[in-house]
């Protein structure tokens, strides 16, 4: 019992990394029609910004609020001068940029802060002896603060799609790009604001991560967890915030148990593991989840 | 002074020319019907007009140039466009829809006093203001597009169409509809319509396109009268 309420939490914690960065790029998709693929390594460049912060003794709320609103600059530019102008020709120029973007952020983060793996301090204390005992197993604090600031997240993003004017814009530009234009939605300005916000969430899930994650803050810490963070998008539907959170949720906890119960999984074939489910489920449901549109567009 | 003024009108798609210099007005309040075959640029005119593809030549509405704007900057000067086909967002509530309508305005009182009277207008929407607008029938959609266009009060409304696909009497329903907001709001319509007979019920004035250009003009009796015409022209 104690190991399995150890595997869940932590899966759980991991989950909910996942679901927001499945959000930042549903939160894309929904708008450009691709997967940004950058988006991993733009936060992994605004968490480096964020930990170069921090030595210079910024607190690290405050530090993180300034990677959040490079997040945002960052994403926001970025539409603007190097997605828009290829966007009218097709989607693959668009998944190229990407790819592009994703090795020059990369690159930019090792140029900038060499490739030593630094250790980002936590928004919540970590230390061993910070936790709460929940039926005998340590639910650390660090932990306890990713799912509340992922909560908090999740229930803002809902609020912003659902009870704001721009929320509404974002939801219009996605159905009908056309029919908002013609009801007065500046789509282009939308299309910005979303991809900023993507830049603020993903920025958040690196900050939240890169304290716990094995790995520490180093070049390929994003990486895997972009990986997931698509496969969660993929199961929960590419245009479906909800599924986005349903799905990091999901791979998560599958990596978690997996890796925990099945003795031939070890380390190595943690992330195939979780990725053949997901591939399963895809075969019975390609639009995912909780997807509407239809995929023809990938 | 003309509503709409339309001198020289040149538009079309990458390298392919639709529109070869195209003159119109509207007046205010008139309703005008543009007739023509199929690739004779009525769509086209649509599409330039409310600013979804570049144009050249100059487009004035109540003496202001619209030439170079985009199509939020268009419906800003109050031309709102009924798109052909799918005019509405099918993953949005009703609701939502005329909401998105008034992206424009800032009126919170007005625009929910719009919706209250489209919703009268439309009966339906009222009843299916939660619904999403893509589990609405063909005809109860186009009502929709025709709501939704109507929210950012526009001074010339342009319907591309409206009557594609649908049940008879649902298009004389919405034709009704169209004239009793042309009667009661003073809004201009410029309408393209396949359903030449209808349109010349509802229009004051008619434009006859033929590649790319207006061919002939005239009041809506001469040429409900004009078997000529009827004949050469509308296929009737």
């Amino acid at each position: 019992m104690d190991i399995f309420l150890e595997r869940l939490f932590d899966g759980v914690t991991n989950g909910t990394v996942y679901a927001i960065m499945a959000l930042a790029l549903v939160v894309v998709f929904r708008g450009t029609g691709t997967i940004n693929f950058a988006q991993g390594e733009m936060a992994l460049f605004t968490t480096y910004i964020a930990w170069a912060l921090t030595t210079q003794d910024v607190p690290v709320w405050a530090a993180a609020l300034v990677a959040c609103a490079v997040g945002f600059v960052l994403g926001a530019v970025t539409e603007r001068t190097l997605i828009r102008p290829v966007r009218r020709r097709n989607d693959m120029a668009t998944l190229i940029v990407a790819l592009g973007l994703f090795t020059a952020f990369n690159a930019l983060a090792g140029l900038l802060f060499d490739s030593e793996t630094k250790t980002m301090p936590g928004l919540f204390p970590g230390g061993q002896e910070d936790y709460f005992a929940v039926a005998g197993t340590r639910l650390y604090f660090d932990a306890l603060g990713v799912w509340l600031v992922v909560a908090v997240l999740i229930g803002l993003v809902f609020a912003l799609f659902n009870r704001t004017r721009l929320g509404l814009h974002m939801r219009a530009v996605a159905d009908n790009p056309e029919s908002a234009a013609l009801s007065g939605v500046r789509t282009g300005r939308i299309l910005m604001l979303g991809w900023g916000l993507a830049g603020i969430i993903g920025s958040l899930a690196g900050i939240l991560i890169a304290p716990l994650s094995s790995q520490q803050l180093s070049l390929t810490t994003m990486f895997p967890i972009l990986i997931y963070a698509s496969a969660a998008a993929l199961f929960g539907g590419l245009d479906s915030p909800i599924g986005a959170v349903v799905g990091g949720l999901a791979i998560g906890l599958l990596e978690a148990m997996i890796t925990g119960y099945v003795d031939f999984v070890g380390g190595a074939l943690q992330q195939t593991a979780a990725l053949v489910v997901i591939v399963l489920i895809l075969l019975f449901r390609p639009t995912g989840l909780f997807g509407t549109r239809q995929m023809e567009r990938l | 002074m003309s509503l709409l003024k339309v001198t020289g009108l040149c538009a079309g798609y990458g390298p392919a020319r639709v529109l070869h210099g195209l003159d119109l007005a509207v007046e205010p309040g008139e309703v005008v019907v543009m007739l023509g075959a199929n690739g004779a640029g009525k769509t086209t005119t649509m599409r330039a007009l409310s600013g979804l593809i570049p144009h050249t030549g100059t487009v004035v509405l109540d003496g202001t140039p619209l030439d170079g704007l985009g199509a939020p900057e268009i419906v800003a000067a109050g031309v709102s466009l009924v798109p052909q086909g799918r005019g509405t967002f099918s993953h949005l509530s009703v609701m939502d829809n005329l909401k998105v309508g008034a992206a424009l305005r800032k009126d919170a009182d007005g625009i929910a006093a719009d919706i209250d009277t489209w919703c009268g207008v439309f009966p339906i929407l009222a009843r299916r203001a939660k619904q999403e607008a893509g589990t609405l029938s063909g005809g109860e959609q186009q009502m929709l597009a025709v709501a939704r266009a109507l929210m950012s009060r526009p001074k010339l409304l342009l319907c591309d169409e409206p009557s594609l696909g649908l049940a008879p009497k649902i298009v004389a329903e919405l034709f009704e509809v169209l004239g009793e907001v042309n009667r009661t709001q003073g809004t201009a319509l410029l309408l393209v319509e396949q359903n030449a007979d209808l349109a010349l019920g509802l229009a004051s004035r008619v434009y006859l396109l033929e590649v790319g250009r207006v061919v002939a003009e005239g009041d809506a009796d001469r040429f409900r009268g004009d078997e000529s015409i009827r004949r050469a022209y509308l296929g009737l």
